[in-house]
């Protein structure tokens, strides 16, 4: 399946240059359409009035995680297959695994660059 | 009884004199025998009391070097110091060095977005565009050289902190008790335990991409201590 470059995304991180970055190097790889949020809750509640095609969230956020984020997603009909990409400095293995097992569709650590997070929406939508 | 009390006196006779005491028959006593019964008892009991003091101030000196020492080593501490001026101005270096790295990275992302932007159909325009964003980068870049300086003000700081501290617990011979948290303190752990909040971790320490690639394709070796099964069965 290729990748609408189209499709709504939204970036959630607490960090307002972290979400500059993330929406730069989207717009690069021709996203255009990028809302953003600083914490799951926030998150939750654009995704509550806008379908989005893809969700990348960062781990440590207050007040609700993206841990949080992803199964509150995951355990909602409307928006559990909705694609959701970790990008995080979380970096133990432990993370990794409770993410997957939360669903996550793919997970970047912290520093990465743009061709890392091609590759991983790339992966996401089967390209 | 009128017994006379003399430098001789053995201990049964003591205790005789003693329990008539105690009796409160007093008209066969004279004042005379209870004071120089007074006398020898004081005095058959010198030696003991010598002994006592000589071991009791033996002991009360050490506890008061040490309790001086403990003194002068929590003076040293320099505790109003260290919560009055150090922290406080520890803090403020850290303020400063988020703000500064905050400034540098809005400025470098502020060119990069200019040059990404700049109209290319005028090569010479563009090529001014571009080298003047790139100098307000290089100009940003110089962040870096504060940024250190300020974190060694920091390290300084706590190397204070660090070495008396360390000094007091050795003069006063303490060991790490029991920790106990607050309630803030406890809920804030919990958060982090169930919420999985490592945060960002050293090279060292950090996994690579492609280490994360691997567990989420199942192909990881167990390096933590989760399992490979435990890693099989996500996939299963």
């Amino acid at each position: 399946m290729a990748v609408d470059v189209s499709m709504p995304v939204l970036v959630v991180d607490d960090y307002k240059t972290m979400i500059r970055i993330i929406r730069n190097l989207l717009k690069q790889l021709g996203f255009e359409n990028v809302d953003d949020a600083a914490d799951g809750s926030e998150a939750l509640e654009k995704m509550k009035g806008k379908k989005y095609g893809l969700i990348i969230s960062d781990w440590n956020m207050e007040p609700m995680t993206g841990y949080e984020l992803l199964k509150e997603v995951r355990s909602d009909d409307d928006l559990s297959r909705t694609p959701f990409i970790m990008i995080t400095a979380e970096s133990k293995t432990e993370n990794v695994i409770a993410a997957k097992k939360a669903g996550v569709n793919n997970y970047i650590v912290k520093p990465f660059n743009a061709a890392t997070l091609k590759n991983k929406i790339d992966a996401v939508f089967g390209e | 009884m009128s017994k006379k009390v003399n430098a001789q006196l053995d201990r049964s006779q003591i205790e005789e004199i003693a329990d008539y005491l105690k009796k409160g028959k007093t008209s066969d006593v004279s004042l005379k025998d209870v004071m120089a019964l007074a006398e020898l008892m004081v005095g058959s009991m010198q030696s003991f009391f010598e002994a006592l003091d000589s071991s009791v101030y033996s002991e009360l000196r050490e506890i008061a070097d040490y309790i001086s020492n403990a003194k002068d080593e929590i003076r040293n501490l320099q505790a109003n110091d260290i919560k009055n001026n150090r922290i406080p101005q520890a803090g403020k270096v850290l303020d400063e060095i988020v703000k500064s790295t905050e400034d540098a990275t809005n400025t470098i992302m502020e060119q990069a977005e200019r040059i990404m932007a700049a109209d290319t159909e005028d090569a010479a325009a563009y090529q001014g565009e571009v080298n003047d964003a790139v100098m307000q980068i290089f100009e940003a870049c110089s962040f870096q050289d504060l940024t250190g300086q300020r974190i060694s003000k920091i390290v300084e700081t706590l190397n204070f902190i660090d070495l008396r501290i360390g000094r007091l617990a050795e003069v006063i011979g303490s060991g790490d008790a029991e920790l106990h948290l607050t309630e803030v303190e406890a809920a804030s752990e919990e958060r982090k335990k169930n919420l999985i909040l490592h945060g960002p971790q050293s090279a060292e320490d950090a996994i690579s991409q492609s280490d994360v690639d691997d567990v989420l394709n199942g192909a990881a070796d167990a390096t933590d201590d989760t399992s490979q099964d435990d890693i099989d069965a996500l996939f299963n």
